[in-house]
């Protein structure tokens, strides 16, 4: 058990300093260090290091760890290891919100209409998070009203209603960008798969306190959580407040996923497959499945964004492109092995 | 005024639909004894359990510890009363430790952590069911007669004064049917913990009971002790079925024997493949 943990840590510390080393301009080693330790000397350098390289790293941790507890969270109160931020809509519902707020305050229709004159470029920065948050929580809504009134209260139903609504609002979404730009292709993809490509430094400074302050909610929430494993009664039966908690960490994944579709787009199987990696790892309680989502989840998208990077010459990979194609063979692998 | 820890029930009611549960059921249970909700299918014991229990809403009728039920809130319920309910499987593999500790969480606020003296305690329960070697186990893993009794282990830690289980021996073999009644009475007589549970077998019900409830149709037919509540002519009448009930002279045990109706021919032609021809 330490000795996970401890690899851990040394993961933790060694991935956002080992993927600083990565990008398209050619910084050496030493100039890297140089810019950790004692700042860069090279104005250009400097740019380049804690405007595009660090933010994207921290960025990229935040996104990683955000989707990765959204997706253990979904996971406990649903009882249902497949849950996931996408199949249960929220992502679609957080593309909705902010495909709204783009439509009204960042598209040719607003600048014909003359909104985007109203609204400086930050507060519309802002308030897309918090457009996606509206949208978010309507899906998570919309997924519990249909799944307890018109499908019955069990986890698959809940599961089938997700998949309905997240197709529904996708098309709602994408149907918007469309009316907004006729040509809007990029924005589509943008929403379908993702990019650390346009990250900024304030993006970090929204992310970090929405994800820590979720990530302490749910740490102290832990042996609720736990008691929600056995189900609703058993954790009745113990005093927790059930529809209550639910609700909590309905409105948490909802926030933790708007914050991170209205800035990176819809990033896909994170919140499927870290919660499955941790579990099977380190443990299933909620506050080992939390602590381990956040620093693994983190981890795993720093080196998927540098695989983005990488991989191809003079061009980036969409982020979800990567974490797709990772996924899908992850869960054939995790198929295979409960067969045999 | 009845006496403390005393589970009191005072024309209970419970309808569901058009359909009536549980009617006018009346009953008062002191510490440290072990009742038995009898019944045949669909009589209302799991229904009165969960009134009982607090787990159905039970609008004042009932009481414990000379309080309404409803008057608790959850987690102060929590503390006095534990439900081992019907067996669940977790969807995760958490280990026997995990689910035992479960039984911490109404004495823990958010921010309080796990002492030295909850680790006692877990393995204290743990040991009390004879699960020492099982404790790394996942839960999913054990056997039905271990999992009853890692959640007997769970309710000790919960330092409950009642315990309601519902159907405690189902599905388990002869064996462990005898160590988990054996561990329920005797943990009611040594820690004057109340216990009500729901059963099918009557003999075990007579056996390690000491107080039963006959329930036909959602009304008490009878209550008090074996001697009192079994015999033959009201067991007919309940169950539909000619029985007979006697004392076994050698260790003075309770024996219920039913006899199976007279034959009835079944057709059971219809249910036959037709033979080739």
């Amino acid at each position: 058990m330490n000795k996970k943990w401890m690899f851990l840590g040394l993961l933790v510390i060694a991935s956002p300093i080992g993927a600083l080393f990565f990008g398209a301009a050619d910084l050496s080693g030493a100039e890297l260090i140089q810019c950790i330790t004692q700042g860069c000397q090279d104005p250009v350098n400097n740019m380049i290091f804690w405007e595009i390289r660090a933010p994207r790293v921290f960025v990229g941790f935040l996104v990683g760890a955000g989707l990765a507890v959204a997706g253990a969270t979904l996971q406990n109160i649903t009882r249902n290891g497949l849950a996931d931020p996408y199949l249960f809509g929220v992502v679609s519902g957080a593309g909705l919100g902010a495909s709204i707020a783009t439509l009204l305050f960042d598209s040719k229709l607003a600048e014909q209409l003359g909104l985007i004159q109203m609204f400086p470029d930050l507060s519309f920065s802002l308030a897309l998070p918090f457009a996606a948050f509206l949208g978010a929580l309507f899906s998570v809504f919309l997924v519990q009203i249909l799944a307890s009134k018109t499908f019955g209260s069990k986890t698959e139903h809940m599961l089938l209603a997700g998949i309905a609504v997240s197709f529904m609002l996708s098309a709602l979404s994408h149907f918007i960008l469309f009316l907004g730009e006729p040509f809007a292709a990029n924005k589509v993809i943008f929403w379908l798969m993702g990019s650390l490509a346009r990250v900024e430094i304030w993006y970090a400074w929204v992310m970090l306190p929405v994800v820590t302050i979720s990530v302490a909610i749910l740490l102290l929430y832990g042996r609720h959580m736990d008691a929600l494993l056995l189900g609703d009664e058993n954790a009745k039966t113990l005093g927790v407040q059930v529809t209550r908690l639910r609700i909590l960490s309905l409105a948490i994944c909802a926030a933790l996923t708007a914050c991170i579709v209205s800035y990176c787009g819809g990033i896909g199987f994170v919140g499927l497959m870290i919660p499955h990696i941790v579990r099977s790892w380190l443990g299933v309680t909620s506050r080992i499945v939390v602590i381990g989502c956040v620093l693994l989840g983190g981890c795993f998208m720093v080196w998927v964004d540098v695989l983005a990077r990488v991989a191809l010459p003079d061009q980036e990979i969409p982020i979800g492109i990567i974490t797709s194609a990772i996924g899908s063979v992850f869960f054939l692998l995790v198929m295979s092995q409960r067969r045999n | 005024m009845s006496s403390p820890r005393s589970l009191i029930a005072t024309n209970v009611n419970l309808k569901i639909g058009q359909q009536q549960i549980l009617s006018d059921v009346c009953l008062n249970l002191g510490a440290g004894k072990v009742m038995g909700v009898l019944g045949p299918n669909g009589a209302g014991k799991t229904s009165l359990l969960k009134m009982l229990s607090g787990q159905l809403a039970s609008q004042h009728s009932v009481s414990w510890n000379n309080k309404a039920l409803t008057d608790y809130d959850p987690m102060s319920l929590a503390k006095q009363i534990a439900v081992v309910n019907q067996l669940n499987e977790s969807v995760f593999a958490l280990d026997l430790y995990e689910i035992v500790r479960m039984g911490l969480l109404p004495h823990k606020s958010l921010l309080s952590r796990q002492t030295r003296d909850d680790d006692k305690s877990i393995g204290d329960a743990i040991s009390r069911v004879g699960l020492d070697d099982k404790v790394k186990q996942t839960f999913n893993s054990l056997s039905g007669g271990e999992q009853q009794r890692g959640l007997i282990a769970r309710a000790l830690v919960q330092k409950a004064a009642l315990i309601v289980l519902d159907e405690p021996v189902n599905h388990l073999d002869i064996y462990y049917q005898h160590q988990v009644l054996r561990l329920l009475r005797s943990l009611a007589h040594k820690l004057n913990i109340t216990v009500v549970m729901s059963l099918h077998d009557l003999n075990l019900a007579a056996n390690y009971c000491d107080h039963l409830c006959l329930l036909d149709k959602g009304k008490m037919v009878a209550q008090g002790s074996p001697e009192q509540v079994l015999t033959s002519q009201r067991l007919q009448q309940v169950f539909k079925i000619p029985c007979q009930v006697s004392l076994n002279g050698s260790n003075a045990a309770f024996r219920v024997d039913f006899y199976p109706p007279d034959e009835v021919e079944i057709d059971v032609a219809p249910f036959i493949e037709n033979p080739k021809t």
